[in-house]
């Protein structure tokens, strides 16, 4: 979604990160998809939430928590203990108040962390979310390393993202603005796959959610139309640049109907007799 | 040879009901079932035989709403007993799953006009009844003491603006804990005598109270007119919008739809409200096979699903099937409802129209069997009014919960444009559509019934289930005991019943020869109470 450039073109992996964790606490980005939101909302967390085979007082990690609404949603309905870790103190602090109002600081903790420096001791969760993050992570491999090294032995992670076909993807949608929207680096589905078996687990379900990648794409053409209706200059001083909106938007809806753009699901196992290397076991890819 | 192979049935067995013979009102048992992907409702009464009836056109959408099921709320008062069981006690009865979200006072069964489809069988006739200011002030309180604080009652008739007191019968509501009126008319008043749009007009501006027009308003085409409402209304209908607007009335019109006959007009009334300073919302209502109304198929009636299809099909543009979402306070099916934030005029080069659903994800807060949780509770509660039968644009309710809703925007402190204040402001501007198929003789399902949350205010202090109220005898019951005048049972103008058919006095039909005694409200016959030997 090249709407807004604010960054050369060629950042180090360090700047895109630091760009990732600014932007989706930032004016453009939260304005398009608010804080929280990713493709398939509340129901495709609980679907995720379902496969990770949750027992009360389960200890979850949430990694890129954003404001922490499904870290809350692991808390109420599954009794989990939850972690919750984002590079944005603005998103950790908000995830804190949401857990103070609804009572939960018990059971439900927030933290400012780097994905790919988590501060936590190898096994100590039962199981990790990510959800429409990983394809923001410069480095994949060393993200889902952490993921695999803080869950324990027959614990799941489960992760959920934008699906892209790299040769599939036009260039309108390949800018560093369209990589914090998680266009750009998002892999196909079987590519996240790999990424969780290189980190030793063993992938136990993928399943394509395509249709939450179109309705996220609806809801951001909904909201840019309120904002050019009522907002137009202060969107425009904001970075947000109309015209080129709407061929952007066509582009990617284009890209999901050829399916080279879509949502998925991916669920991983962590071998209980820790066995280093893992195995794709057969999903629904 | 003999083929001795099992067949399947035609249809998926779906719900099992209980109904009313829509020829003698005895209560039967039904059953629906899902056949050709539509929904239909099937019942056997004894003496009359089967009838069915088509309840939604989409069966995939029928089955999505089960979800958007709110539990009820437990009004402050019954006003009957369980004695006979649904629908023969109302109402309310200590069974009813819902609270009055709307009360409906029929003022009045006189109209000038004398339409050849109106539920309420009015028109010139010289044996029906008016209610007294007196009476209108018991019915309110009985509305009120049943509500505590009501959202919003209804003045109907009959024509409510002939009624002589229509304006002290408002101020006796607008003096009581009832937050906003609602007056349904045809318009022709409002065309002609301005003091009153004046007088309305100021009753609309009294703090913490509005009063709101629902304007009968069925199309463009001048077949449209002579055939739903017997003559050509349409430069009666622009002078009363205009006069509405001069009088900063918020304007609801109300279109009747028939199959064949408007229901090519949907894209275009919803076109001509956004346009019109008075309009803020649009009602469609598949004409209402109770009263008086001209023939028709019940296995080819208009359904909600239906008028939401239509819409997509002439406004493609604006609007997809999935803008609209069911109602929760009352049976999911009974009605659905959509927003819309819109700019400039249709047809000009600013204008810009977005549904308010796409802006956020409605089903996390009113799906209400999935959502053990929901994100933000502040923002359910305030869907929860916009998604009601109380309902109505102009009623500070709905501008402070479109204002809460945006809330779900989920980007106030972050937005360098801010969005959730931007669309508080544009709430201003908001415009409601709301689709609501009523149920009658052929169709009414039990099931549904029990959850209704729009209430008839009867003289003798009921409230009774507006479809009940039309559909299974009560209307007739009520004007008889008004009028003292007898009044037979009224029976949809329906293609099978002809043969069984006579007319009434008012133009509706009643079962020929023989009227039998009134045995009560809808006899049972489903529960006789015996056992099988």
């Amino acid at each position: 979604m090249t709407l807004a450039d604010p960054t050369p073109a060629d950042p180090t992996p360090e700047e895109t990160k630091a760009c990732c964790a600014a932007a989706y606490s930032s004016d453009v980005v939260a304005m398009l998809l608010g804080d929280s939101y990713h493709p398939g909302g509340l129901a495709l967390t609980r679907h995720l939430a379902d496969q990770l085979r949750l027992t009360p007082g389960a200890r979850v990690l949430d990694v890129a928590t954003g404001p922490g609404r499904s870290a809350l949603m692991f808390a109420q309905e599954h009794d989990s203990n939850v972690c919750g870790v984002d590079l944005s103190p603005g998103n950790v602090a908000s995830a804190r108040a949401a857990a103070a109002a609804a009572g939960l600081e018990e059971r439900v903790e927030f933290t400012v962390a780097d994905a790919e420096r988590l501060p936590y001791n190898a096994q100590s969760f039962d199981a990790v979310v990510c959800e429409c993050a990983l394809c923001t992570f410069p480095d994949k491999a060393a993200a889902a390393a952490e993921l695999a090294r803080v869950l324990r032995p027959g614990g799941r992670v489960a992760i959920s993202d934008v699906t892209a076909d790299p040769a599939g993807l036009p260039d309108e949608l390949c800018s560093l603005a369209a990589r914090v929207a998680c266009v750009a680096d998002a892999r196909p589905l079987a590519g996240y796959a790999r990424i969780l078996v290189d980190a030793g687990l063993e992938v136990v379900l993928t399943e394509r959610h395509d249709d939450a990648m179109s309705r996220m794409l609806e809801q951001i053409e909904a909201r840019l139309n309120v904002a050019r209706m009522i907002a137009r200059p202060r969107a425009e001083e904001v970075g947000i640049d109309f015209d080129r909106v709407g061929p952007v938007l066509d582009a990617a809806r284009a890209a999901v109907d050829r399916g080279v753009l879509g949502y998925g699901l991916v669920v991983a196992a962590r071998p209980a007799g820790g066995a280093r290397a893992g195995r794709i076991a057969g999903g629904r890819a | 040879m003999v083929d001795s192979a099992k067949r399947d049935r035609d249809e998926v067995f779906l719900e099992y009901t209980k109904s009313i013979c829509p020829v003698c009102k005895v209560v039967v048992d039904a059953q629906v079932n899902v056949r050709d992907d539509k929904v239909y409702l099937r019942k056997r009464c004894r003496e009359h035989g089967t009838f069915e009836a088509l309840v939604y056109g989409d069966a995939r959408m029928y089955l999505d709403a089960m979800r958007f099921n709110k539990p009820g709320t437990i009004p402050l008062t019954f006003q009957t007993e369980v004695v006979d069981g649904c629908p023969s006690d109302c109402g309310l009865c200590p069974e009813h799953k819902q609270h009055a979200c709307l009360g409906i006072i029929e003022v009045n069964t006189g109209c000038n006009l004398d339409c050849p489809i109106c539920f309420a069988d009015s028109g010139h006739q010289p044996d029906g009844y008016s209610i007294t200011v007196e009476q209108c002030a018991k019915m309110l309180d009985v509305f009120v003491a049943s509500e505590g604080e009501a959202e919003v009652v209804m003045f109907s008739g009959g024509e409510p603006t002939i009624h002589r007191d229509i304006l002290a019968m408002i101020d006796l509501a607008q003096a009581r804990p009832i937050k906003s009126v609602n007056l349904n008319t045809n318009g022709i008043r409002l065309a002609s005598d301005r003091r009153f749009v004046a007088a309305l007009g100021e009753r609309d501006r009294l703090p913490g109270r509005s009063v709101n027009v629902y304007l009968q308003f069925d199309g463009f085409d001048e077949r449209t007119h002579r055939e739903i409402r017997g003559r050509d209304l349409r430069e009666i209908k622009r002078r009363a919008l205009d006069n509405c607007a001069e009088a900063g009335l918020t304007v609801t019109l109300v279109a009747a739809v028939e199959r064949g006959l408007n229901d090519h007009e949907l894209g275009a009334i919803i076109g001509f409200g956004l346009e019109h300073p008075a309009v803020r919302s649009v009602a469609f209502q598949p004409v209402t096979h109770s009263g008086r109304h001209v023939q028709f198929d019940p296995l080819t009636r208009l359904t909600n699903s239906d008028i939401v299809h239509g819409i997509v099909e002439q406004l493609p543009e604006w609007f997809r099937a999935d803008d609209f979402f069911p109602v929760p306070c009352c049976f999911p099916t009974c009605r659905s409802i959509t927003y819309l934030l819109s700019q400039g005029s249709p047809g000009t080069d600013d204008f810009a129209v977005v549904p308010i659903p796409r802006l956020l994800q409605v089903e996390d807060y009113l799906d209400y069997v999935s959502n053990r949780v929901v994100p933000d509770y502040s923002v359910r509660e305030a869907l929860e009014k916009l998604w009601s039968a109380s309902a109505f644009m102009g009623t500070d309710t709905i501008t402070e919960k479109l204002t809460a809703a945006a809330g779900a925007l989920d980007c106030a402190d972050a937005c360098g444009v801010n969005l959730p204040e931007a669309v508080a402001e544009l709430s201003e501007r908001a415009f409601m559509i709301v689709i609501q198929d009523f149920q009658d003789p052929y169709t009414l399902n039990v099931k549904q019934l029990m959850k209704c949350c729009v209430e008839e205010i009867t003289p003798d202090g009921r409230l009774i289930p507006f479809c009940a109220y039309n559909s299974v005898g009560y209307r007739e019951q009520v004007r008889e005991q008004m009028s003292g005048v007898a009044v037979a049972d009224v029976v949809p103008n329906a293609t099978p019943l002809q043969p069984v058919l006579s007319d009434s006095p008012y133009g509706s039909k009643v079962a020929g020869g023989h009227r039998p005694e009134r045995a009560g409200i809808a006899p049972d016959r489903t529960n006789v109470g015996r056992s099988v030997r």
